[in-house]
């Protein structure tokens, strides 16, 4: 019966021509990797989690966030952002501010008082040496997965360089506190100022557990040559950053000069200006190639960090009540490895600086004496095979102690890889989910129509004075406003955000809604591509096919 | 940009034999979903006849009256007037031609129908030129464009329809992109609610025609509609203008480079080419800025 107003004059549809045969090509729905992905050392679903924020679902961003890494507040803080760098928005404008709206994902889970929560304990057991982010880490991702966990660490207070070299105007203690605790009130069994673990002390910990996970860091400070450390006036750095406010004014005079250009020299430099100290920093580099981020060299410079370039020092006497270094300008050169360089000094550049206290920071080596005999190295750090496992089985290692990769979130991912090694060796028939091994998705795959031309929503910093005068957070959060703005500005890279625009864009309606996405007629596509070009997200793409 | 939203609801169906990637397939889906069920469809030779049918098979779910070249306008209107004289006064009356069918050989049927107000909804699916059968020129075929029978490159202008259109002062014009679905269906739906002649032109980039990728059509009709080439507008009672996308956000040159039918165009031609683009764009901001007859 035709309840057409008009009576049909024609009484078979197109819908008997199986137009599909014409096709060489057909298009598949595939999720993909997004570049930010591929950057992030905890390979974080930063596209999913940003497009929950954009959706107001911060608790669910939360939880996307936290399946990787247990610090969003501290990695929004602090975090080297590589995914920044990687990022497809940069080709249109710029790219989106991801390690401002994890702070915020971050911040809002910690005023909410958002807790993980941790399946009941099971009887296999796992140490954990050293409680930095690595360490931290690794305990999260086993307490997630059951397992019973004890930690050890010399210190009275967990978080490692987090809390002991990262100075409090770029973490908050609070912060650094909220999502640390968060952590042991899954159950970690804690193990507090204990001795330093050493090769005996982990043949006992291997035989009381059932694998170890070592992630003591990198606690050595290198030490220049020319330099006697026994001077009153020489203070190293990463006893300074460890040290309360008191202890560091007690320990400085009225002039600092600060060996090295990377980011501690940054961090020593800068807490001595809020100390009151006039600051000079002595590098090897020459200006605008530091070692450091050039963000944290600007806001040096903002706070008054006088800097000499590419110079270094041959020698260092008391005079008077102050010292002297006798210094040379250097002709530098960096080698191919990351951290690699050589330097020439220039014939008749002598030069000298005046100065009450100098504080080298050069950089931090794995402590490899004490594993000597016990564990195999590789360089300057402890060698690791696949999935971190060192030379004896059962014992994963991570973090600044196994890799040169001298980040925090570097320590997390790799604490992350550890644990669910871990956690698939000792589970029986546990087979881990081989890698995703799709391509990332490129630019070109975004349709950029339908992503308007928008900057970045910037977070502010406070004013140079009032920095100064404190050691409270320079940098300030995004708005709630701000946020969903700035996610909003995600292109959603390879995760398809279900806008329905490849179902509308077929000219021959071969796609259909299902519930939760779509289905491609085969009967009907004619393998044109129109739905791929038009998506919006790159979650599309064309696959050939041969079958008719 | 918004996200893309229309009805649909099967008024168009799969299995036409439209080219992989055909905009006027597409668009003729918009449009038969926004005009409804209660319509008879009257249809020029064109690819659009080539599309819908087929007899005995139909991809329209709407009776649709195959006509002649010369005379879609005038067959429409007299299918509106038996369906009046049926008493059936609402059902719409859905004409549509191809450029040819509009601007060349049809245009005499449609200026009388324009100028009895026959009340018709006219759709002009302007690919550029005689598409289906086999791609040679029409008025409509762009300056220096080549075709089939304009292998240099076409050595006129493309015959100005909206204002020979505007001065039959119709109650509706408007143009429309498949780049712009969503602005095609409330066209559609604006349109079907008013009595009299309304003509809607939809540019239809022709792949084979104009030499461009089948994955590409909706792209090169979004930079003609960027690029202010085939600005998008409505026209009330021909003389209030007003523009749909008000700002042209591109040189012409990315549109130009979509297309191997522009393929031999020198830097001085697309220079020529950019300002006669210019030169139309601030006609058209004069007369939807000035509104004078209101
Ligand atoms: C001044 C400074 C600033 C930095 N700023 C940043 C930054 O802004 N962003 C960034 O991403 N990275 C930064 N880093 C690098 C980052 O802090 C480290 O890469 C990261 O903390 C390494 O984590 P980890 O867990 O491997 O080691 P650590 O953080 O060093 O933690 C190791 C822990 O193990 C304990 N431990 C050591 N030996 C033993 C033992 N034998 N037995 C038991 N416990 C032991 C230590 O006390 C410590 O708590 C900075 C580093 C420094 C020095
Ligand atoms: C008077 C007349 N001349 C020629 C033809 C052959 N003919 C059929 S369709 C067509 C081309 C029409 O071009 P257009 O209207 O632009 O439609 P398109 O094919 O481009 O969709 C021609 C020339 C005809 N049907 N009637
Ligand atoms: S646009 Fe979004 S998903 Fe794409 S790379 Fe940038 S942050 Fe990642
Ligand atoms: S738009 Fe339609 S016909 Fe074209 S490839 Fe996609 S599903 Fe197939
Ligand atoms: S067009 Fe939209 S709905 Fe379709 S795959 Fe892309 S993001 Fe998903
Ligand atoms: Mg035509």
């Amino acid at each position: 019966m035709n309840k057409h107003p008009s009576p049909l004059w024609t009484h078979l549809t197109s819908e008997n021509r199986m137009t599909g045969t014409w096709r060489s090509a057909l298009p598949n729905y595939q999720n993909q990797p997004s570049p930010c992905l591929g950057a992030c050392p905890v390979h974080g679903h930063i596209a999913e989690w940003i497009k929950q924020v954009k959706d107001g679902d911060v608790y669910g961003a939360w939880v996307t966030l936290t399946e990787n890494n247990p610090f969003p507040a501290i990695a929004g803080r602090i975090c080297h952002h590589p995914c920044e760098s990687a990022c497809n928005r940069q080709h249109m404008d710029e790219t989106v501010g991801i390690c401002s709206l994890e702070r915020f994902v971050g911040d809002t889970a910690l005023a909410e008082g958002w807790q993980f929560s941790a399946p009941p304990t099971q009887e296999t057991s796992v140490a954990v040496i050293g409680g930095g982010p690595a360490g931290l880490s690794a305990a999260y991702q086993l307490r997630r997965r059951g397992f019973r966990v004890a930690l050890y660490e010399t210190k009275d207070e967990l978080g490692g360089l987090m809390r002991f070299g990262i100075p409090a105007y770029r973490l908050a203690r609070s912060v650094l506190d909220g999502e640390i605790n968060r952590i042991t009130a899954m159950g970690v069994d804690l193990h507090l100022g204990v001795p330093a673990v050493d090769g005996a002390a982990l043949e006992t910990l291997q035989n009381s557990h059932d694998a170890v996970f070592l992630a003591t860091g990198a606690s050595l400070p290198k030490r220049l040559p020319a330099l006697d450390y026994a001077n009153p006036w020489v203070v190293d750095s990463a006893d300074f950053l460890a040290a309360p406010v008191s202890e560091q004014t007690d320990r400085t005079g009225a002039r600092v000069i600060v060996i090295g250009g990377g980011s501690a020299a940054m961090d020593v430099a800068r807490s001595a200006r809020r100390l009151g100290r006039s600051v000079t920093v002595l590098a090897l580099e020459p200006e605008g190639r530091l070692p450091a981020q050039r963000i944290e060299v600007e806001e040096a410079v903002e706070e008054g960090v006088n800097f000499v370039h590419g110079a270094m020092m041959k020698s260092a006497e008391a005079l008077g009540s102050g010292v002297v270094l006798n210094c040379v300008r250097v002709d530098f050169e960096p080698g191919d490895a990351p951290g690699a360089f050589s330097v020439e000094p220039l014939d008749g550049s002598d030069f000298e600086l005046m100065a009450d206290t100098i504080i080298p920071a050069i950089g931090q080596d794995a402590d490899l004496a004490r594993w000597s005999g016990v564990l195999d190295a590789k360089g300057p750090v402890v060698a690791t095979g696949r999935d971190w496992q060192t030379s004896k089985p059962g014992l994963y290692a991570g973090g600044d102690v196994a890799s040169m990769n001298r980040f925090v979130t570097q320590a997390v991912g790799m604490g992350k890889e550890a644990a669910t090694a871990i956690a698939a060796a000792l589970t029986p028939g546990d087979a881990r989910p081989p890698a995703n091994g799709a391509a990332q998705v490129a630019y070109d795959r975004i349709n950029i129509a339908y992503h308007d031309t928008h900057g970045r929503n910037r977070q502010r910093n406070t004013e140079i004075e009032a920095r100064l005068a404190t050691f409270d957070e320079v940098q300030q959060p995004l708005g709630p406003n701000e946020a969903r703005s700035e996610a909003a500005r995600c292109f959603s890279c390879g995760t398809c955000i279900y806008c329905d625009n490849c179902y509308f864009y077929c000219p021959d309606m071969a796609i259909t809604k299902l519930e939760n996405g779509y289905v491609v007629n085969s009967d009907y596509c004619k393998g044109c591509g129109l739905c791929v070009a038009e998506c919006p997200t790159g979650s599309i793409h064309m696959r050939e096919d041969t079958s008719s | 940009m918004e996200m893309t939203k229309y009805r649909d609801n099967g008024q168009f169906c799969s299995g036409h034999v439209a080219c992989a990637g055909c905009a006027e397939a597409l668009s003729m889906r918009v449009i038969l979903n926004a005009v409804g069920e209660d319509t008879v469809g009257v249809v020029a030779p064109s690819c659009t006849a080539v599309i819908l049918g087929g007899h005995p098979m139909s991809s329209a779910k709407i009776p649709v009256l195959h006509g002649t070249l010369e005379s879609a306008a005038a067959s429409a209107s007299g299918v509106k007037r038996a369906l009046k004289a049926q008493g059936r006064d609402d059902t719409t009356v859905l004409c549509l031609a191809g450029d040819g069918g509009t601007y060349d050989i049809g245009l005499q049927a449609l200026s009388s129908a324009a100028e009895r107000n026959e009340d018709i909804l006219y759709v002009c699916f302007d690919n550029e030129g005689y598409m289906n059968t086999g791609g040679q020129k029409s008025s409509s075929t762009p300056h220096m464009a080549t075709t089939g029978s304009t292998p240099l490159g076409k050595a006129t202008h493309k015959k100005n329809l909206i204002e020979i259109l505007a001065a039959h002062r119709i109650p509706y014009i408007a143009t429309a992109s498949p780049s712009h679905l969503s602005d095609l269906a409330a066209k559609v739906e604006k349109a079907k609610s008013i009595r009299g002649t309304k003509v809607i032109i939809v540019l239809i980039p022709c792949l084979p025609g104009w030499g461009v990728a089948d994955n590409a059509a909706v792209k090169t009709a979004r930079l003609a509609v960027e690029a202010g080439a085939f600005p998008l507008l409505e026209i009330e009672d021909g003389v209030h203008y007003s523009l749909t996308v008000a700002e042209k956000t591109r040189p012409i040159d990315a549109y130009l480079a979509e297309q191997k039918r522009y393929r031999r165009l020198s830097d001085e031609d697309r220079a020529a080419l950019q300002s006669e683009v210019d030169d139309a764009w601030s006609r058209l901001l004069a007369r939807a800025g000035k509104d004078l007859n209101a």
